[in-house]
């Protein structure tokens, strides 16, 4: 029995049962870096094996006897072995071959052990004596004497010159060796003095000497190991006894005792991280762990590897070091969120994470099972990364705890029953459950169940189980995103179900199972301990690549394999998926994308068209052959007798020729049958074909060859086919059947071939053979239309492939044509914007000004507010529905949010949005003046129709409505507004369009979609004052469109018969250049007025429009154009006509009369669009808005609460 | 009957062999609850009874009365006949009054308390009567989860979210998973709104990961979303709602509001709401909308300038 410990890589002692070995294991080491062991047996053989594969690599056979000693080289490949046969063997693992032996010792080596540093081997032996050797010398060097039994063990000090040895004569002993390393390793050494002394101990008491003897001991002492790092020894004896040791320079004492073995103790050693010893003992117990095991060896994990994580979207969530850490994949983020509540020694097991309450629970596995609890944290909204919060979490006792709805968990308990708990870690319900070791989560209100065989999918609402499937000793369970699939991952074994929970494949893995994640596409990524590998749900698997630790995939997107390491860092690990998405295309039929692979990824290789073939896409693999002999077995395996044959006809043999044959025959393709005949030259075959198919012209010319090939039979057969009697006769008279010819002739009526023939007879040796008049012509009949064509074969879709890949030039240009298309179209859409944010705005927030006072007549609103706000009937709680007497009182109806709304506002849509017309009116009357309201009416409804949702509620029920409200977070129960839907960035998006129409000269289209706007802004709830002035804004950029578009329609519709009708409309012309349009409809407007201008000779008037042209900046041909003008009315700077125009004197445009109103002169204003007018038009409909009374006094524009404080 | 109560009602029961029949119709999934119905084999008449019951409800649930009215005969059980009754009022305008008199004379009488179908169905009538008091008053005689599901419902239409909320406790008390109790949660919660809307929206995707999305379903969380102002969530959601049936009415009415509060073009928002005048005249909703129309031009009679032109 022995026990090491696996000081390497990770603080554990590992290995995995083999039943392989046959003989008992006498000694173990294992190597420093990589994952192997050396197991030294009782049979001599030495065995070197990769424990984490479970894969023996190597065995070392050339002991005699039981091997007790082995032990790895820490740095080079070596390792030494001591054996019952007295010798030290020392090993190159990699030469696969004992170097030398080394012989001195006179009785079984109990251990042999390499120094760290120094080139010496320390070996202890049951002749009492303990040695160091020297392996590059291969000599003894020094022999430490004193003990009087069997040496059990002897170990160098891992960094003093020390060495500890135990004894079967009860003591262990500390020996100084520095005068060895002096002597030895001093300049100058002089080895040849110790090889004269031939291992004899004559000067060796002053190169080691006993520095302490400890005892203590009642029995032989067995192991003796020092500490790491600290003056401390342990020793295992007979005595079933663990000692401590410490020591310092001139004395050891004993320092504890340990007892708890039931047998003596073989073996005790330091953990090399850790407060730990390990000892090992013949009472088969392990106390922190050991084993003795005699057909076999274990190696154990001291403590789980495996970090506890759950994953949510883009998050992982991580334990490490007692803290919970967040990771953003997508950001790389990684933070503490809270810091766990310490307490428990042993590390998180699992982890379950609810995303909607942020909550989680961390399940903590003791020893002893029943031990085990469940924290459940809710993780703080804020935390400080590097000092986060540790809140308050529920702790209970459980064996696993997992979430089965946003607001329950499920907790299997110690008696193995299972709690349904809410969020207060109150149990809510406990369910019957079958016997099960094991949850995981299952999605909403479902769990997975574990038994020894299997795993049972059960309703935790209906308390049933709803599958089963047989799977042992499951450990893990992924599900994918989408939760339609789940992948139950055992020690070995892999099954993938569908949400049902039915087995769609299972996978048998010889190393160990680690852990999966679901890529985006459906497959299952998952590690061994050893591999990245793929698995599709068809049951397809592979590798993707190999490891060099062990990892936990926690997340695959794309080539990226996220994952922890076994420090719980989080990694990302580049994969290629090419192969698994190859094969993912193909199961789902996505040929596109496998062309695409195959196209870039150059995957062509045998084994892919091996996995084509293999799988039934032999169609597909047919695309990427290029070697012809496997296309030309591919191309029969799907029945393409095209590519067969182009395949055929570059091999030319004849094999292929008639396996082609065969296949064309099946298929009726007769041509190719027909060549292949031809070149195989199977003229019997090719007769008979001409036969069948009628080709009698064919027929009768391979007649001709089977006579010119003097095949007789074959030119008789022919004539036969054919009905050639004469032919016949003629071959059979050839080849001197003479009877048979006459009969023949004779019998088909040939009568002078007959008569002739009949001559040739010789009386007297022949008789003339009787004709039987019975006889006839028998002539196979040739069909009726000889078959030129092929069997007609039922049209088959082109598969993809052979559409894409005749297509393969094409596509590129129509890819690159589309790409064309996209850009342009927009330019235009762009200026436009550009021009209203930039000026459009800045100039309207200036010339609106004046508006202000209008909005501070709002003092006189507060009294009828309260008019309009009638005591609603607010119904007592307890007013209604009390059925406490047992007589049913129906209730009263409550307050409709709707009703709220009314109450809590003042602005028009509001109203309008809780359906309640009359009030809506009256505050569209007062404050803007509305006196129309029939273009309302498509507003109003509008509005009202978006102001309540709908869903459902018990089937065949009239639907429940739910109300949007904009302040839904905090208005409670009374406060509440609706939500708006109409939003001031829409209008104004709204403008582009009408922007559009009028450069498209569709007046009086964009009139009305200005007006729809117009009409809109009343109805519109802004936030801040900044909004409230665009508004206003959005309303003056309306009128001033209205109304000039409108005029300029008017003045399309005037006569221009007479002077002063020509008048009339160069006057209109001009007034229209003093809207306030954008920029790019100015240069338009201005054009106009210019030529027309011009036309009348108003040269001074035409030059100032043509100025103010050219400030505008227009495209290169009209500023050429406009400066021609303008030089042309330069000439000549006088206006021929009088007209009412005063480009100087500021002036308003009646929007009526169109007008213009000089500044000073009365005006009445349009309370809306604020449209001047002449007095005269007072009362009338505003032309503009045409729903507002001309000149009406009002409130004022309300679109924000702002303007009610 | 009372059998329903018990055992939806009873956590302790046994497994209900009609679950997946009376949770796909109460999730929306009707096609689903005929085809398990026709699949379950019930243990007793009784069970018989009530799986018909689902059976023929969810026939009424996609209009398909004719099933109904024909297959339910004289001799089916009583449960049954109210079934029936339920059919003939919806399949036909023109008998509704004269099944809302036969129904009026039958509750003056002692109503066998124990048939909570036809409770609910009368319930039901009531219900698309606008008769809220009569529809509460037969609720109150029944007990099962379903009749205070629809208590709840009718509750809530008359804006009395404090009596829904009670009537909710004592379905929780009763059993708090049951899909019934779940829904109604999901309605009371959307009516108090606030941070409850997200539970509600929890309620109705969980169940639709669960089981099956459903157009029931998928409008529950269209209304939580759009009650949160989440309208690009909403869209979404509406558009699978959408791509299952092109014409249900409830999914056309929120994308009527959700269009707007995304600010598309009122064409799109008419579009909708031509194709609800086409294909469901009779919903609640348009008679609301004409009725408005009619009140606008009434009111908006009341104005007028003071000058013509």
């Amino acid at each position: 029995a022995a026990v090491s410990m696996g000081a390497n890589v990770t603080p554990s002692l590992r290995l995995t049962s083999h039943r392989r070995t046959l003989s008992s294991v006498s000694g173990l080491s294992f190597h420093p870096k990589r994952p192997w062991v050396l197991a030294s047996l009782h049979n001599g053989v030495i065995q070197l094996w990769d424990y984490r594969m479970c894969t023996l690599i190597d065995k070392f056979d050339e002991h005699d006897g039981p091997v007790r000693g082995i032990d790895f080289h820490k740095q080079q490949p070596l390792f030494v072995s001591g054996g019952d046969d007295y010798k030290i063997k020392v090993w190159n693992y990699k030469l696969r071959r004992c170097l030398f032996t080394l012989l001195g010792h006179l009785d079984y080596i109990r251990t042999t052990f390499f120094h760290h540093d120094y080139p010496w081997i320390l070996s202890a032996s049951d002749d009492q004596t303990i040695r160091i050797w020297n392996w590059q010398s291969r000599t003894c060097v020094c022999v430490l004497t004193g003990h009087n039994h069997y040496v059990m063990c002897a170990q160098f000090h891992p960094s003093e010159d020390l060495v500890v040895s135990a004894s079967l004569d009860q003591t262990v002993r500390v020996w100084d060796i520095s005068g060895l390393r002096k002597k030895n390793l001093s300049p100058g050494a002089v080895e040849t003095e110790v090889r004269g002394i031939s291992g004899v101990d004559l000067f060796g008491a002053s190169d080691a000497v006993v520095k302490h003897v400890l005892e203590g001991h009642d029995r032989g002492v067995n192991w003796a190991a020092f500490h790491p790092s600290m003056p401390l020894i342990v020793s295992g004896a007979d005595d079933r006894q663990v000692k401590i040791w410490r020591m310092n320079e001139s004395k050891a004492w004993e320092l504890d005792t340990c007892r708890g073995h039931y047998n003596n103790v073989s073996c005790a050693v330091f953990h090399p991280r850790q407060e730990l010893i390990l000892s090992n003992s013949e009472d088969k117990s392990i106390r922190v762990d050991h084993d003795r095991h005699d057909s076999g060896m274990i190696v154990f994990k001291l403590e789980r590897e495996r970090p506890a994580y759950a994953v949510h979207g883009n998050m992982l969530y991580y334990v490490k070091d007692r803290f919970l850490r967040q990771l953003d994949f997508n950001s790389s983020k990684d933070t503490a969120v809270m810091q766990l509540r310490s307490g428990s020694k042993f590390p998180v097991f699992s982890m379950s994470y609810n995303p909607a309450e942020n909550a989680v629970l961390l399940c903590t596995r003791a020893t002893n099972l029943e031990n085990s609890t469940y924290d459940l944290y809710s993780i703080p909204k804020e935390s400080d990364s590097q000092n986060p919060d540790a809140p308050e979490g529920k702790r209970s006792s459980g064996l696993t705890a997992v979430w089965v709805a946003r607001n329950r968990f499920a907790v299997l308990d110690r008696m193995h029953s299972l709690l349904i708990k809410n969020l207060k870690n109150e149990i809510v319900k406990k369910v019957q459950v079958p016997s099960c070791e094991e949850i995981f989560y299952a999605g909403t209100g479902s769990l997975l169940l574990r038994d020894a065989d299997g795993v049972t999918l059960f309703d935790v609402q209906q308390k049933r189980s709803l599958a089963t499937v047989k799977i042992g000793k499951v450990k893990y369970v992924v599900w994918s995103a989408d939760t339609s699939h789940v992948a139950l991952l055992a020690k070995h074994a892999i099954m993938i179900c569908n949400r049902k929970l039915e087995s769609l494949c299972n996978i048998h893995e010889n190393i160990r199972v680690k852990s999966g994640a679901w890529d985006e596409s459906g497959v299952f990524i998952y590690t061994t301990s050893n591999h990245i590998k793929y698995a599709l749900t068809s049951g397809d698997h592979g590798i993707i690549r190999t490891l060099d630790l062990p990892i936990y995939v926690t997340r695959v997107r794309g080539n990226s394999v996220y994952c922890l390491d076994r420090e719980c860092r989080p990694r990302v690990l580049t994969i290629d998926p090419t192969e698994y998405r190859f094969k993912l295309a193909l199961v789902n039929r996505k040929y596109d994308e496998v062309l695409h692979m195959v196209r870039n990824a150059k995957l062509v290789g045998q084994s892919i068209i091996a996995y084509l073939q293999k799988k039934g896409y032999p169609e597909v693999a047919l695309h990427f052959v290029k070697d012809e002999k496997t296309r030309f077995s591919l191309a029969l395996e799907c029945g393409n007798i095209e590519v067969a044959l182009e395949a055929a006809k570059a091999l030319d043999e004849r094999s292929c020729w008639e396996r082609l044959g065969e296949a064309a025959l099946l298929q009726g393709h007769h041509q190719v049958v027909e060549m292949c005949y031809q070149r195989t030259k199977n003229f019997d075959k090719l007769t008979f074909l001409y036969l069948i198919t009628g080709n009698l012209a064919k027929l009768r010319k391979m007649m001709k060859i089977a006579e010119i090939r003097k095949d007789m039979s074959g030119h008789y057969q022919a004539a036969l086919y054919l009905g050639d009697v004469s032919e016949r006769v003629r071959i059979l008279k050839n080849c001197g059947q003479k009877s048979l010819a006459y009969l023949t002739a004779a019998t088909h009526g040939l009568d002078e071939e007959a008569e002739a023939l009949k001559e040739t007879f010789d009386p007297e040796k022949e008789t003339v053979p009787e004709v039987d008049p019975n006889a006839q012509l028998l002539q196979p009949s040739p069909p009726i239309n000889p078959l030129d064509t092929n069997w007609p074969l039922l049209t088959v879709s082109k598969g993809f492939f052979e559409g894409a890949i005749a297509a393969k030039g094409k596509a590129g240009q129509m890819a690159a044509d589309q790409d064309m298309d996209a850009p342009g179209g927009e330019g235009w859409g762009d200026d436009a914007e550009l021009q209203l944010d930039e000026d459009g705005f800045m100039e309207a927030q200036e010339t609106f000004g004046e508006e202000g006072a209008v909005k501070e007549e709002g003092g006189g609103w507060d009294v009828e507010e309260d008019l309009d706000l009638p005591p609603e009937l607010d119904i007592p709680a307890g007013g209604g529905g009390g059925a406490e007497d047992g007589f049913f009182v129906p209730p009263t109806k409550g307050m409709s949010p709707t009703q709220m709304w009314c109450n809590n506002s003042q602005l028009p849509v509001d109203h309008i949005l809780a359906g309640s017309y009359e009030t809506a009116m009256r505050l569209l009357h007062d404050q803007v003046g509305v006196v129309s309201f029939e273009p309302y009416k498509s507003l109003f409804m509008q509005t009202l129709s978006r102001g309540r949702t709908c869903y459902l509620g018990l089937p065949s029920l009239p639907c429940l409505r739910s109300h949007p409200q904009r302040n839904w977070k905090d208005c409670g129960a009374k406060q509440g507004l609706p939500a708006v839907g109409l939003r001031l960035s829409d209008l104004i998006a709204r403008l582009q369009q009408c922007y559009q129409l009028t450069t498209a000269g569709r007046f009086e289209e964009a009139v009305e979609r200005f007006r729809a706007i117009l009409l809109s802004v009343p109805l519109l709830v802004v936030d801040n004052k900044q909004e409230i002035a665009e508004a206003q804004q959005l309303i003056t950029i309306c009128r001033e469109y209205i109304v000039g578009l409108t005029m300029e329609t008017e003045r399309k519709k005037l006569p221009k018969d007479t002077l002063e009708e020509q008048k009339r409309l160069c006057e209109m012309a001009a007034y229209f250049t003093h809207c306030n349009l954008q920029p790019v409809h100015m240069v338009l407007v201005l054009r106009t007025a210019l030529n027309l201008f011009f036309k009348l000779r108003n040269f001074k008037m035409a030059a100032g429009f043509a100025r103010r042209l050219l400030e505008l900046g227009p495209n290169p041909n009209v500023a050429q154009q406009t400066r021609k003008i303008l030089a042309a009315c330069e000439k000549t700077l006088t206006d021929a006509h009088q007209l009412n125009y005063d480009p100087h004197n500021p002036f308003d445009l009646c929007a009526a009369s169109f007008v213009p109103l000089y500044r000073g002169r009365p005006v009445e204003k349009c309370p809306l669009s604020g449209a001047c007018y002449c007095p005269t038009y007072k009362g009338q409909i505003c032309r503009v808005t045409q729903v507002t009374e001309i000149g009406k006094d009002v409130i004022g524009l309300r679109v924000s609460p702002l303007q009610f404080r | 009957m009372d059998k329903i109560a018990v055992q939806s009602g009873t956590p302790q029961g046994d497994v209900d062999e009609l679950f997946d029949v009376k949770n796909a119709y109460y999730i929306g999934s009707y096609q689903q609850c005929i085809n398990e119905a026709q699949k379950v084999k019930p243990s007793s008449p009784e069970k018989e009874t009530e799986r018909d019951m689902f059976l023929y409800r969810a026939y009424i649930a996609q209009r398909k009365y004719a099933v109904v009215l024909d297959d339910i005969k004289g001799s089916s059980p009583p449960e049954l006949q109210a079934v029936r009754m339920f059919a003939e009022y919806l399949s036909s305008e023109n008998k509704r009054d004269a099944i809302v008199a036969d129904l009026d004379k039958k509750m003056v009488k002692s109503v066998d308390a124990a048939n909570t179908t036809f409770l609910l169905m009368a319930a039901s009538i009531y219900y698309h009567e606008m008769n809220t008091d009569a529809a509460l008053r037969t609720l109150h005689q029944g007990e099962s989860l379903e009749c205070m599901a629809m208590s709840i419902q009718v509750l809530l239409s008359l804006d009395r979210v404090d009596l829904a909320r009670k009537e909710l406790k004592k379905m929780q008390e009763q059993d708090e998973d049951a899909t019934l109790t779940q829904l109604a949660t999901a309605w009371v919660n959307i009516a108090v709104g606030g941070e409850k809307l997200q539970d509600a929206y929890y309620i109705f995707q969980e169940m639709s990961d669960k089981y099956s999305s459903t157009l029931l379903l998928l409008n529950g969380q269209a209304a939580c979303y759009m009650a949160q102002n989440k309208w690009e969530e909403a869209e979404g959601v509406l558009q699978e709602a959408l791509d299952k049936d092109s014409s249900h009415p409830e999914t056309l009415i929120n994308l009527i509001v959700l269009t707007q509060h995304l600010g598309k073009a009122p064409e799109v928002t008419n579009r909708y709401l031509s194709q609800l005048k086409d294909a469901h005249r009779a919903h609640p909703f348009l008679k609301d909308y004409l009725a408005k129309e009619n009140e606008f031009d009434r009111l908006s009679m009341q104005y007028a300038p003071t000058a013509t032109a």
